[in-house]
């Protein structure tokens, strides 16, 4: 069984990725079995899917903590968090990046595909849509599917979704970033700081889960969350509070999911660090004084 | 009517597979409200009425009440009728799943198993249907998705029989199932048909022959009609075997009825388990079997009608040593819920009872949890009710 762990961000469509690889292994005569983790899913936050590719039936039906192989379809990611942790031994990554293999540093050396993926979805689809570019990467660095079944798996899922000329364009750039990717070893030794997590007994955890805002120790924010793990990089869209405008009505203050607006002295201001850039905020303000602008691209 | 369909292989997730499979039974009337993770269903099936492919009736509805209340009148009036919840909206549905067993309308429901709030969760937990189990549907539980589009088939086969005539449920594992995809065999819409003649209501309500159904019932009736749904739902355990056997001979895919028995020939370590965990812990009988121990592995494919005749003729016959049961739910204060029922079903048998409480909330149940299980009775450990994984609880 060849095991597959991809990591990308909500939006990404690391999702269909992950399910269209998993259509490719199938037309090949494979089992195959995909799936996503659901966590507090939302445009921009880190998500998980994972594939499965056999011979025979796929029965276990756990995550997967010790992959084949990694895709990372962000590259930011590699920098934040160990996107290799649990991976093979004798394992594989393959990151979305301009860099070379050799120039990635992981948390230990191990073999490492690279495409810019980027670049080829932006010039073929006009979108940084990433998912179906990868999937060339994963095809030629792997060898688990051929890339003809990937090309014939994305026309089927992608065109269903987006049209038919859609899914050809999708398979071209699986085809062009197939031909693109470079094969190599990365370098290991960089430091990860682990993630910190709260996970109480039945005794310390506050009964019914009910826990004071930011009143632990361990600065927790709400079950499962942390003052340290700020969010506002999930952000694609950023409020922007008109000071002039603003009333001081707390209307805003009072809808933000994330309690990330304090009002100071009568004006709303806007916790960046958490702030997920849901909107909801410049929706409800009765007197437009905040807007929703681009997040600048690194 | 369905347009026709051709056999084919799909890669689908669990929530397609039911939608597929009602299409496939070409239900007339689907009336549901959405709800995570069983949107996908409604989403699906509202797609196939866009489509054209089938002109079943869809019916928006403000609430799952509403839904539960719109299919009990649709197949009161003879219509084929389906619908899908999970969690909460199974919990709004409770007022009136009695009705429709009471009423004795085949309605056939997948419920993607959520955790029940507080706290809430979107993720797998049977809290939500194993407490429906004294409302008098049939309660069924699903392995993968190949079984999702085969028990809404089966499902109405076996609730629209007349010694039967009872609501289905049956739950799918939220995510887990719900939004996996996996290879799934359609067989085409002929074959169904032919399996899955039209609905024939012993009783519909028509305007032109006006008849009253539940009506004001004083205490000189209720506990005979009491009595007529509960020799239903024993009915149902033959008609279960009788379905699944024709299904296998039409189809190629046996279920073997209420349980299926994996590895238990000569096994002295069984476990009782429902849902996807099923398939996992198939993978660690095979690696016990491989370090010769007799394991074992039921799969419990009903708790209503619950296979005590079954699970007795196991043990009478057997070489059990011990036997395990998983649960992914708990009512409060006594055990889990299966536990509970095989423990009633075994009165009087003396053979080690344990129950392995895991997944609960939907936290993942891994290979080793499930090797935890049979551990514990191989070493016939003195505590009997175990939760596995559950921090500052010994196991």
């Amino acid at each position: 069984m060849y095991e597959i762990r991809f990591h990308g961000r909500g939006g990404q469509g690391g999702r269909m990725a992950a399910e269209a690889l998993a259509l490719a292994a199938f037309l090949e005569g494979k089992y195959a079995v995909s799936f996503p983790f659901f966590g507090a899913e939302r445009r921009g936050a880190p998500v998980r899917a994972f594939t499965r590719i056999d011979d025979k039936k796929i029965r276990v039906k756990t995550q997967i903590y010790e992959p084949d192989c990694v895709v990372v379809l962000d590259e930011k990611l590699v920098e934040s968090e160990d996107v290799i942790e649990g991976l093979k031994e004798d394992g594989l990554v393959v990151i979305n990046t301009r860099k070379k293999p050799e120039e990635i540093e992981l948390s230990r050396s191990v073999r490492c595909a690279t495409v810019d993926a980027t670049s080829i979805a932006l010039d073929k689809l006009g979108r940084a849509i990433t998912n179906t570019a990868i999937l060339g990467a994963v095809a030629k660095a792997t060898g688990i599917v051929g890339i003809e079944a990937v090309e014939k798996a994305i026309i089927e899922k992608f065109g269903e979704r987006l049209g038919k000329e859609m899914g050809e364009k999708n398979a071209e750039v699986a085809r062009i970033a197939y031909e693109k990717t470079t094969v190599g070893t990365a370098k290991g030794g960089k430091v990860f700081e682990k993630k910190k997590q709260w996970l109480p007994g039945v005794d310390e955890l506050p009964l019914g889960g009910s826990i004071g805002t930011l009143q632990t120790e361990a600065g927790l924010v709400g079950i499962g969350s942390f003052i340290e793990n700020k969010t506002g990089d999930w952000r694609v869209f950023m409020p922007v509070v008109d000071e002039q405008r603003c009333t001081g009505c707390k209307i805003c203050w009072f809808y933000c999911p994330e309690a990330a607006i304090k009002m100071v002295d009568g004006i709303a201001k806007i916790n960046y660090d958490y702030c997920k850039g849901c909107g909801i905020c410049a929706n409800e303000c009765p007197v437009n004084a905040i807007k929703m602008e681009r997040e600048a691209i690194a | 009517m369905i347009e026709k369909l051709q056999a084919k292989k799909m890669v689908v997730t669990g929530d397609y597979a039911a939608a597929y499979g009602a299409l496939l039974a070409n239900v007339e009337v689907v009336a549901a409200y959405p709800i995570t993770p069983q949107t996908l269903i409604v989403e699906d099936f509202a797609r196939f009425v866009d489509d054209g492919i089938t002109d079943a009736e869809f019916i928006m509805v403000e609430s799952e009440h509403s839904a539960m209340s719109a299919v009990i009148a649709s197949e009161a009036a003879g219509a084929r009728s389906f619908t899908a919840t999970s969690s909460q909206g199974l919990a709004l549905m409770h007022e009136m799943l009695p009705i429709a067993s009471g009423l004795h309308l085949p309605i056939v429901m997948p419920v993607v198993n959520r955790t029940v709030a507080a706290p809430i969760g979107i993720w797998c937990e049977y809290n939500d249907m194993l407490p429906q189990r004294d409302s008098g549907w049939i309660i069924g539980s699903i392995e993968d998705n190949q079984e999702v589009l085969d028990m809404v088939i089966m499902g109405y086969k076996i609730a629209e029989h007349h010694d039967v005539l009872l609501p289905l449920m049956f739950g799918l594992d939220a995510f887990i199932l719900s939004h996996t995809v996996e290879p799934v065999e359609a067989p085409s819409s002929d074959e169904v048909a032919d399996f899955l003649p039209p609905y024939k209501p012993v009783a519909v309500l028509d305007p032109e022959n006006p008849m009253a159904i539940g009506t004001f019932t004083p205490p000189e009736y209720i506990q005979e009609e009491r009595y007529q749904t509960h020799r239903c739902m024993l009915n149902a355990k033959k008609v279960i075997q009788e379905v699944t056997k024709e299904f296998a001979s039409k189809f190629g895919r046996d279920y073997h009825g209420l349980i299926e028995q994996y590895r238990m020939d000569d096994a002295e370590y069984a476990l009782i388990s429902m849902g996807t965990v099923t398939g996992t812990a198939r993978e660690v009988v095979d690696e016990l079997r491989n370090h010769g121990i007799k394991a074992g592995l039921i799969k419990l494919r009903f708790i209503r009608p619950f296979p005590d005749e079954e699970l007795r003729s196991i043990v009478e016959n057997g070489n059990l040593k011990a036997l395990g049961v998983y649960d992914r739910a708990i009512s409060y204060g006594v055990a889990g819920p299966v536990y509970i029922e095989t423990r009633n079903a075994l009165y009087g048998f003396d053979l080690p009872l344990y129950n392995f409480l895991a997944g609960i909330g939907g936290r993942d149940v891994v290979i080793n949890d499930v090797r935890k299980m049979y551990d514990a009775m191989i070493k016939g450990k003195e505590k009997k009710i175990v939760w596995i994984n559950t921090r500052g609880v010994e196991e």
